[in-house]
């Protein structure tokens, strides 16, 4: 009895930790507050917002395509191949059997990797399709190694009876063989499907631009905070298949019982076929017939378009809506989380994007490798709205002004928690203070992180002198224990939530995370800091270079400029724009518009060359890995 | 029977083109360096201390995972495989079901369990209990591993079990063994296949993962799976990463191969 | 053959709705070979499951030697099982297989060789000791699944079903075996079968079982000439069973026709049933016997013909060493002391009893 009980609780332990994450996903989805960190009330806004929000929609529809897919296409290569092995001799069936394990026992990153650098050998762009091709591959094994042993089961001589009795070997396949191995071949068409549908690793090494499914986007979405509405969209998923699975598999016992006690009524039976097939099959007909309406909407067929590559959160989706309204341009947007990360994309070639956004030290380094093309500055007069003093600023990395239009602007500072953090706070010093122990925040980001120690130390963050970078490795490594994590935009969440008492973070980040919990407060501090511009560029293989010229006048016309300040909240260089904001406080705010005058040590970032880049790499490993 | 054989073309040809080939490109990408020429040095890069110390952690941190994960699936499996028949469903219900729910958003979510606020932690401080302080530590990691990971232990281990015949464990009692004696003279001997098939499952992706270190040790770890992602997607040097790939490949069929001949071994004499 | 060695009072179990066993008395007497005989559910199984330990009854008692083990483990009773599909341990050699109880009570290595010589000799294995399980026939499989339980010295071995994978001619020479096998080892042998062939053959003792009731024990000989009830007669081998009524004492009224007989104390009048076994019937001219009748299918069995034979709209089967060829007119002839009357079923239990499986 004691034993019953004792296993009770254990399976109800299991349970709990299997299923504490679902739930708290579920109830996210319900929360009024837009980041996870805090409970703002119950709401069902994110459901209504989730159908407008077409990103979101359309990951969705690319995922649950690309899983019916490949899970359809791997069943039938799949059964095809079982078939074909079951019949085989040892010597063969061992080397089939080999081959179908090379990808249940590789590690997912290699073989991600791997096909990758395929794809690109062979100059396949990559996308919907390669990722398609990535699904198809590691879902096959699993289609194989579930028909494989209900083909071991099957009584061989039926086969041969039914083609005693003068069926052809495919009837006598289809009539005979077929029907013993269909649970086999189902389950592992789910197996595939589920996987496919799970899949992250693979598909973020085959993807491309313009293409996400729910897992790449939701990885983008993790350092700049997950937007509700795909905690929503998670529960319906969930409920939805919940409710599926419960109907396949509970109502037959049911009506067992219906039938052991009225004898058998037809009606239970018309029952057990619509709730087993039909709706099953006709929910899979919306998902997918959905899928297909929305890839349709997103029509990327259309000549006229543009591919964007942006920082995480770095637009007002609103503005993109009006641009394509206007201009009838279709825009393909992608984001990225670093310049390193974004560099590689550009300088492999791999995707034609048409116009990026990288900082200031990026476009310096794209410049000196001609990877940018240069604006045609007649296809923007808007260009007069933007600032002259950040034109000249501009200057440190584009000289001539030539290749880039500034976007946005801001410094790297410190922003501390006033009730957690007593003192005053006026130096990068508070970020090695035994007290803040397991509350510092920072920066994931090599420039950014050694720019921290470089300052502090006194030295340029353009510093290459091996000896100042060694001291600030050290510095950094000294700090490491310190530090609760080193992350991107998660800063903000973390800050608000309450959960670190300082971090390292943008400017424009700190206006926001004000807004959001009053007790934050943002300061440059005295030993000087970074001062960064992000600016529009058009790489080299621009395929529409005039779309985007058109883009990035659209981006300084004023009144955009400004829907894109108040939604981002980073300083913007668009003078005309600032004078349009309406509340005082923010249009003379401190943070978001610095009197530069007052500060002497602030630097841009420079382009240090391969060689120093390396180092700082190999640096940053070294703090990392410490 | 010659065009039965055939129905394997499509495969092989695909298998061909999709699996082997590109295994080769990353060799080649791995033996080669920027300019084209013959190397060892990718595949040296592994003995940089940096390297081989995410390595060390990876295999530390996934040797655990899988410790734990055989530990908390093996009861689970037992309690599961006595249970009436016909639940089979339910139970591989029980553990798939959770899949679709997004893995990462699964993974994510364990932040908000564990944060210093998070809900853990105030339903700890709500009962007076001392805070769980484990979030952007190797523990989170092991934790996220474990969770993510368990369902590939329990299933093949109770698919294993359920196989075992009844009268196969009675017979064991009748012949005067304990509870404790059957289980560790025929249950579990009998479930080394699943257990070998499980360990399978859970080492290698727990041993090349980048996503549960990046989102439950707030970039503090840096794991094996972490330092190739980085060589690909942010360092652009595929070469290195191809070369600590193949590296990390080699090692897993090694570890494999050492798992498999342990299990043939255990065979052992009658005395 | 004298004292109890086994004893089970008043036994009864049920899973959920369906009573398996209903309050079962039943003992064994030492050096017994009994058989437990009967269909599938008739509940000769379960009374092996709780004799081993695997099953603990709801009501009642086992009593073994004086004592009461009716919830002792079965690692803890002194007997041994040989299960029905041989339930070997496939991930050992026949050696350790059949060591495994051995080394389980501790004993030395070279009383564990000598046991394991001396079984697989017992059982005309010699040699199989480093051999799988999985490369061994069905017959050999059997064999060391004895082998592995008599190591054991039990007191009782418990054999359930454990010739029914096996093919007839092996089911043959199995038989032979494990009676040979009691006779060398002197224990007692309880054994469950629905095959009545087997359980005439070997037993000393036969209980016929169904759906949860003992419905006869007796020697083969018995069970077979003087079957209690009409399962019983139709279970054991092939019986013509009619309804008929008893006129009075020594006389029987069989489809309108009076028999002689040589039962006393049914009453007069009363309804029974009798059994009559086909060999058992003679055929005769038409007029020289009791009843006339057409022979309507004849079949050549080896041993004998096997014919039916309508008379008095009953289909009598019947075997003899003489042939009639369907069409032959004849008369059907029974001497008094071949007729067993059976009494009526009365209650509903028993008449569930006639139910065929």
């Amino acid at each position: 009895m004691i034993r019953k009980y004792l296993q009770k609780i254990y399976l109800a332990l299991i349970f709990i930790l299997l299923y504490a994450p679902i739930v708290t996903l579920i109830v996210l989805s319900f929360n009024q507050s837009k980041t996870r960190a805090k409970w703002g009330g119950f709401t069902l806004k994110w459901y209504r917002e989730l159908f407008r929000n077409e990103q979101i929609m359309s990951a969705f529809y690319t995922t649950l395509i690309i899983a019916f897919v490949s899970a359809a296409i791997a069943t039938i290569i799949g059964t095809a191949a079982a078939i074909a092995i079951q019949g085989m001799k040892q010597k063969w069936k061992t080397m089939y059997m080999g081959l179908t394990n090379i990808p249940m026992m590789n590690a997912e990153i290699v073989m991600g990797v791997s096909l990758m650098l395929l794809f690109i050998a062979f100059h396949m762009t990559l996308g919907f399709g390669t990722i398609l091709i990535a699904h198809i591959t590691f879902n096959i094994p699993y289609v194989i190694l579930s028909v494989a042993p209900k083909l071991k089961q099957t009584n061989r001589y039926t086969y041969e009876a039914a083609l005693d009795l003068g069926a052809s070997p495919v009837r006598a396949f289809f009539k005979v063989v077929f029907p013993d191995i269909v649970p086999g071949v189902l389950s592992g068409f789910m197996l595939a499907f589920t996987m496919s549908l799970d899949d992250f690793v693979i598909t973020h090494f085959t993807k491309g631009p313009g293409i996400d499914t729910l897992s790449t986007k939701i990885y983008t979405e993790v350092r700049k905070g997950i937007k509700p509405e795909i905690y929503a969209l998670s529960t319906i998923m969930f409920v939805t298949v919940l409710v599926l699975l419960i109907l396949v598999n509970y109502s037959p016992k049911e009506d067992e019982e219906a039938a052991a006690r009225k004898k058998v009524r037809r009606p239970s039976k018309v029952k057990k076929i619509i709730i087993r097939r039909v709706l099953p099959v006709t929910i899979c007909i919306v998902f997918i017939g959905g899928g297909f309406y929305y890839a349709k909407e997103s029509d990327v067929l259309n000549d006229e378009k543009l591919v964007v590559y942006n920082w995480g959160e770095y637009i007002d989706p609103e503005v993109l809506t009006i641009f394509e309204k206007e201009t009838g341009i279709d825009v393909i947007y992608e984001e990225f989380e670093t310049n390193e990360i974004l560099y590689p994309k550009i300088s492999s070639g791999a995707i034609a994007y048409d116009v990026i956004c990288p900082s200031d030290y990026m476009i310096q380094r794209m410049i000196k490798n001609d990877l940018l093309s240069e604006i045609d500055f007649d296809n923007i007069p808007n260009l007069k709205n933007i600032g002259k003093q950040y034109l000249e600023q501009s200057r440190q990395f584009d000289p001539e002004n030539k290749y880039s239009v500034p976007y946005c602007w801001g410094t790297v500072g410190i922003l501390y928690n006033k009730t957690m953090v007593d003192e005053p706070v006026d130096s990068w010093s508070i970020l090695w203070d035994e007290k803040y122990k397991d509350s510092i925040l920072m920066q994931d980001s090599v420039r950014d992180a050694f720019g921290v120690a470089l300052k502090y130390l006194g030295y340029s963050l353009n510093s290459t002198d091996l000896d100042e970078l060694t001291e600030a490795k050290n510095l950094l490594i000294e700090q490491k224990p310190l530090v609760q994590a080193y992350v991107i935009d998660q800063v903000r969440d973390k800050m608000i939530g309450n959960e670190a008492a300082i971090g390292v973070i943008y400017s424009g980040e700190a206006i926001y995370t004000q807004k959001e919990n009053s007790n934050l407060e943002y300061v440059i501090p005295k030993e000087g800091s970074n001062i960064w511009i992000d600016s529009w560029v058009i790489p080299k293989n621009a395929e529409h270079k005039e779309n985007a010229e058109k883009f990035i006048n659209f981006l300084c016309r004023p009144d955009i400029a400004l829907m894109n300040f108040d939604y981002i909240t980073y300083s913007t260089p668009n003078e005309a724009a600032r004078e349009l904001i309406e509340d005082d406080d923010i249009r003379n705010s401190k943070i978001a518009f610095p009197d530069l005058s007052k500060y002497d040590n602030l630097e841009t970032f420079q382009y240090l060359g391969t060689e120093a880049d390396q180092t700082y790499g190999d640096l940053w490993n070294k703090v990392k890995s410490s | 029977m010659k065009n039965k054989r055939m129905l394997a073309g499509p495969y092989l040809f695909w298998a061909v083109s999709f699996v082997v080939i590109p295994l080769l490109v990353i060799v080649y990408y791995a033996f080669t360096s920027d300019d084209g020429s013959f190397t060892f040095a990718n595949l040296a890069q592994i003995t940089t201390p940096e390297n081989l110390k995410a390595l060390g952690m990876s295999i530390l941190l996934s040797f655990l995972s899988t410790v734990f994960c055989l530990l908390l699936a093996y009861p689970l499996a037992m309690i599961l495989s006595q249970k009436k028949v016909n639940q089979t469903s339910f139970v591989v219900l029980i553990f798939i079901l959770p899949m679709w729910m997004n893995f990462l958003l699964r993974t994510l979510a364990w932040q908000t369990l564990l944060e210093k606020n998070g809900v853990i932690n105030s339903v700890l401080s709500f009962l007076h209990l001392p805070a769980l302080e484990i979030i952007n530590t190797p523990y989170a990691i092991v934790l996220g591993m474990v969770y993510n990971f368990l369902p590939f232990m329990v299933l093949p281990i109770y698919n294993v079990l359920i196989k075992i015949d009844n009268n196969v464990i009675n017979a064991a009692r009748d012949l005067g063994a304990n509870p404790v004696q059957t289980f560790l003279k025929v249950i579990f001997p009998l479930s080394i296949p699943g257990v070998i098939s499980g360990i399978t499952m859970v080492f290698v992706p727990a041993l090349t993962t980048f996503v549960i270190s990046d989102l439950l040790g707030g970039g503090k770890i840096l794991l094996i799976g972490n330092v190739i992602e980085q060589s690909f997607k942010q360092n652009s040097n595929w070469h290195v990463g191809s070369g600590l790939s193949l590296v990390l490949m080699v090692f897993i069929i090694a570890s494999m191969a050492l798992v498999a001949k342990y299990d043939n071994e255990d065979g052992g004499a009658a005395f | 053959m004298s004292n109890k060695l086994i004893d089970l009072i008043d036994i009864s179990k049920s899973y959920g709705m369906q009573t398996v066993l209903d309050e079962l008395n039943l003992y064994i007497r030492e050096n017994e070979f009994l058989t437990l005989l009967g269909p599938s559910g008739c509940g000769k199984t379960t009374t092996l499951r709780i004799l081993g330990g695997f099953e603990t009854p709801d009501k009642g008692h086992v009593i073994f030697n004086g004592q009461d083990i009716t919830d002792l483990p079965p690692n803890k009773r002194q007997l041994n099982t040989v299960f029905q599909k041989y339930a070997l341990f496939t991930h050992m050699n026949i050696a350790e297989n059949i060591a495994f109880g051995l080394k389980i009570k501790n004993k030395s290595k070279q009383y564990i060789y000598d046991k394991i010589k001396y079984a697989l000799k017992l059982v005309n294995l010699d040699g199989f000791e480093n051999r799988m399980p999985d490369s061994l026939s069905g017959g050999q499989q059997q064999r060391i699944a004895i082998a592995r339980a008599i190591v054991n010295e039990p007191k009782v071995l418990l054999l359930d079903e454990p010739l029914g994978a096996l093919d007839l001619k092996m089911r043959q020479d199995m038989q032979y075996e494990l009676i040979r096998l009691k006779n060398e080892l002197g224990i007692t042998f309880l054994y469950v079968t629905h095959d009545q062939e087997e359980a005439l053959t070997m037993s000393d003792t036969i209980v016929v079982m169904n759906q949860g009731y003992i419905q006869q024990i007796g020697t083969p000989e018995k069970i077979y000439n003087e079957p209690e009830n009409a399962f019983v007669a139709d279970f054991i081998g092939e019986s013509n069973i009619i309804s008929a009524t008893m006129v009075e004492d020594r006389l029987v009224k069989i489809l309108g026709v009076n028999f002689a007989c040589v039962d006393e104390g049914f009453g007069q009048n009363q309804p029974v049933d009798v059994v009559i076994r086909p060999e058992d019937i003679d055929l005769l001219k038409p007029g020289e016997g009791s009843i006339d009748g057409v022979v309507t299918h004849m079949i050549f069995k080896g041993v004998h013909y096997e014919m039916e034979v309508m008379a008095n709209n009953y289909e009598w089967l019947i075997h003899s060493t003489d042939m009639f060829s369907v069409g032959t007119e004849v008369s059907i002839h029974v001497d008094p002391f071949d007729i067993q009357i059976m009494k009526k079923p009365e209650s509903e239990d028993e008449e569930a009893v006639n139910i065929e499986e």
